[in-house]
């Protein structure tokens, strides 16, 4: 029995070929509270998911217990005394709150009352005040979780993993589970915790780990934390050597007002949002998860519909707009390029050609009937080239291509639409950096061009090499902007974490 | 992946000619102009209805009440002209009663939002039971004089082919012009393939697909006046028969993906022949009709098996974002 629970050493996920963590050392001792912080796409979720068995290691080492370990599924993890409380529970919602404690571990004959029994003292125990015949659907978000960490503890598990635990919570519920894990704690349970909240990681971790980017860049004790060095340590890029390493020096002033939203309102993602967006300019969003970037936006070009009653104002060109469908947006002139291609950018059976064909069509049917030949392959041809999509020829299948040039088509399928207004959601994830430099160099051609753009990014290096204008969002509004000129990257972050 | 779309379509026809070889060298009478006339004859109903799922099987969704469509509105023409109503406003009614149906079905799936299965499953007994409950006195809806001339439709030949065949073959070349070379069509291969998307390019999604449902009523409706032509009368119980399950049959077993955007008229016919050949040759064997289905069982569980393997449901995609 040593002192430490678990170990990492040198731990590697690749997925396809990307490094989501790299050599990342970690250790967790017992019955301490460790906090994980980072950036979208640090690497804490594959951090965790490779403790619980939810993905498996490509290199490296993990330790339980001092001996050798990879479990390969989240079962063989849990045998192993590692529990995983998810974002997205994994309770039954139909069962009890007895049979979920129970799930798995049913005999061939189950009485129910002796579940309910054995649930009601184990409960007790733990001084959780749910009652085990409750259908779990039925329960809020704090006692779903209450649920789910008393199923971890009665599978005698000897370390907790939470998964962004108090997004979902209540201030009250929030220091309820404070108090929880402080007592899983005292019984010599380690806690290790994702948190996108620095305050909830300063006051009640022990231990801290900032991750960035895939790789681990400082340990310590959080007595040794403030604000300010977590948000250094998060951000603190070297970017001199890298397609982001050279600061604007100028910006592109504002033209022409395009887009004006007032209090927007989608319960729960957006909260009384308001911006403005202008011609001529490159907005960059900047937000973590559950910022409701994406969702403004998105009711913006009527893929999402705002809260009927006091859902806010969106006015386009000094006309307030309601669209129910994307049809009437795209004709206003409004394109948003998906942050997921494979969802909802691309059509994966037809060929380049016919892709780009279809957005076309959908802006400029011009009482057209028939499908011209020429049309496709003429605006096609001239897209393909503008945005320098590799591929055999343009009647090659998009589902073959590589990741940047599916980007490429779905961005050409928006831009044959000649929109005025140009959302960009996350618009180089999973692309090849080579791609990365092409789309960065069309989205700047465009705003040069007079058009208005916005670009949704994660990436903070992103944000600040394309933007002329930043916003901040944060937990459904946007709460600050910036110049390009004054933003910082520590600036940004101070404004988007809570 | 290209490679393997080819292979699928040469497999059924592989099976198609081989299945032809083999009939024709050891059954008797099978490779006679007036058999394959008749085989041809035989599922040429058959293959206009393949054509009405076709349409919305492209379009991703799939629709279980095209008997309905088959049987009630060319029963009700039977009818109106034995009730003393003109043959062309009788079937004015049923084509406006097929469209109407299929618009129901239309806004059940998209507005409402009814999984495809389930909305026409339901509006196909209900029109079913309509027609039976108050539409039609009999069963079997009996030919009357008023619809002389109206039986040339499914008997009579030009140059020695029956008029069922050319009749397919000419709705072979709509449907092929619709689905190719219009942007109706290239919308519901577009919706078939990927409707989120279909959605934010701005395509108008929904309306598609009440398209899609209307078209295959009328189409429907359209093979149930052939088929009363061709045995004046129509047996309204023919919708608690198995046709739909031949349908459905005829299209997986062509290649038409049922995970939607894939596929194309050449589908239908391929399928239609295939299971024509088979029909008629497990007649001149003379196997008996229990014996005929376990097969006809066989086969489509082999084609749907086959289609999800060579189109697979791309839901191992979803999971990337959070790293």
């Amino acid at each position: 029995m040593s002192d430490i629970i678990l170990s990492l050493e040198k731990a590697t996920k690749l997925y396809s070929g990307v490094p989501a963590i790299e050599d990342v050392d970690f250790e967790l001792r017992r019955g301490e509270i460790h906090a994980l912080v980072g950036e979208n796409g640090a690497g804490k979720s594959t951090l965790t998911k490779v403790m619980a068995g939810v993905v498996t290691l490509t290199s490296g080492a993990m330790k339980i217990d001092g001996a050798e370990a990879s479990p390969g599924t989240p079962l063989e993890a849990r045998n192993l005394g590692v529990a995983m409380v998810f974002q997205e529970n994994s309770l039954v919602p139909t069962m009890t709150v007895a049979q979920n404690l129970f799930l798995g571990q049913e005999r061939f004959y189950n009485r129910l009352r002796g579940i309910n029994i054995a649930a009601q003292q184990f409960l007790q125990s733990l001084n959780f005040d749910v009652p085990p015949t409750a259908i779990v659907g039925s329960l809020g978000a704090a006692k779903k979780q209450m649920v789910e960490i008393a199923r971890a503890v009665l599978h005698n598990a000897k370390m907790i993993i939470f998964d962004e635990p108090t997004a979902a919570l209540t201030p009250e519920e929030r220091k309820y589970f404070f108090d929880l894990v402080r007592d899983l704690k005292h019984r010599g349970v380690s806690i290790v915790f994702i948190s996108h909240a620095l305050e909830e990681a300063l006051i009640l971790a022990d231990r801290i780990t900032v991750l960035r980017d895939g790789k681990k860049i400082v340990t310590d004790d959080a007595s040794k934390f403030d604000r300010a060095r977590i948000v250094q340590a998060m951000v603190g890029r070297d970017l001199s050597h890298t397609l982001y390493g050279v600061k604007k020096t100028t910006v592109r002033p504002a033209g022409e007002r395009v887009l004006t939203i007032q209090n927007l309102k989608m319960a729960p993602m957006v909260k009384n949002n308001s911006l403005s967006i202008f011609a001529g300019q490159i907005t960059g969003v900047f937000g973590l998860v559950g910022a409701g970037r994406t969702e403004t936006f998105k009711i913006v070009a009527g893929i999402m519909k705002r809260d009927f009653f006091y859902g806010g104002d969106v006015i386009l060109r000094d006309k307030p707009v309601r669209y129910r469908v994307p049809a009437p947006a795209v004709k206003a002139g409004v394109a948003y390029v998906t942050e997921d291609r494979k969802i909802e950018g691309f059509f994966e059976t037809a060929t380049i050609a016919r892709n780009i064909y279809l957005g076309l069509l959908a802006k400029f049917p011009g009482g057209r009937a028939l499908l011209s030949q020429r049309d496709q392959s003429a605006s096609s041809a001239d897209w393909v080239k503008r945005l320098n999509v590799r591929a055999i020829g343009d009647a090659a299948k998009v589902i073959e291509l590589s990741g940047g040039n599916q980007q490429k088509v779905v961005i050409a399928k928006s831009l044959v639409q000649e929109p005025d207004l140009i959302i960009f959601d996350e618009p180089t994830r999973g692309v090849d950096v080579g791609a990365i430099v092409e789309i960065h160099e069309l989205i700047n051609r465009l705003a040069d061009a007079g058009k208005a753009v916005v670009v949704i990014s994660s990436y903070l290096p992103e944000i600040l090499g394309l933007s002329d204008r930043i916003l901040v969002s944060r937990q459904g509004k946007v709460v600050e902007e910036f110049s390009a000129l004054e933003a910082t990257e520590e600036k940004i972050m101070y404004a988007a974490i809570h | 992946m290209k490679r393997f779309r080819i292979t699928q379509q040469e497999i059924v026809f592989v099976v198609f000619a081989a299945l032809f070889v083999f009939c024709s060298l050891f059954l008797k009478g099978f490779l006679t102009s007036a058999n394959i006339l008749a085989l041809l004859q035989n599922v040429s109903v058959l293959g206009i209805l393949g054509l009405a799922m076709a349409i919305v099987v492209i379009g991703g969704g799939i629709d279980i009440s095209l008997i309905a469509a088959l049987a009630v509105p060319p029963g009700l023409v039977l009818q109106m002209v034995q009730d003393g109503h003109s043959l062309s406003s009788s079937i004015v009614v049923a084509f406006a009663i097929a469209i109407a149906f299929g618009l129901v079905n239309g806004w059940l799936i998209a507005y409402a939002e009814v999984p495809s299965l389930f909305a026409t499953l339901a509006s196909g007994i209900f029109l079913a039971g309509l027609g039976q409950a108050f539409l039609f006195r009999v069963e079997v809806v009996q030919w009357s004089d008023g619809m002389a001339g109206f039986d040339r439709l499914g008997q009579a030949s030009v140059f020695g082919v029956p008029m069922p065949i050319i009749l397919l073959a000419a709705t072979c070349l709509a449907v092929a012009f619709l689905l190719r070379r219009t942007r109706w069509g290239a919308y519901i291969y577009a919706v078939g393939d990927n409707r989120a998307a279909a959605r934010v390019t701005g395509i108008p999604t929904r309306p598609i697909i009440v398209l899609q449902y209307v078209l295959a009523a009328v189409i429907g409706c359209f093979a149930g006046l052939v088929l009363a032509a061709s045995v004046n009368s129509m047996p309204t119980r023919i919708f608690n028969s198995t046709l739909i399950y031949d349908v459905i049959l005829v299209v997986v077993l062509g290649g038409i993906g049922l995970s939607g955007g894939r596929g194309g008229v050449v589908n239908v016919i391929l399928g239609t022949l295939l299971i024509g050949t088979m029909l008629n040759g497990m007649t001149i064997m003379n196997l008996s009709y229990a014996a005929q289905n376990l097969v006809k069982g066989v086969v489509l569980l082999a084609a749907v098996i086959a289609d999800t393997f060579i189109n697979p449901r791309n839901e191992e995609t979803a999971q990337q974002g959070d790293i």
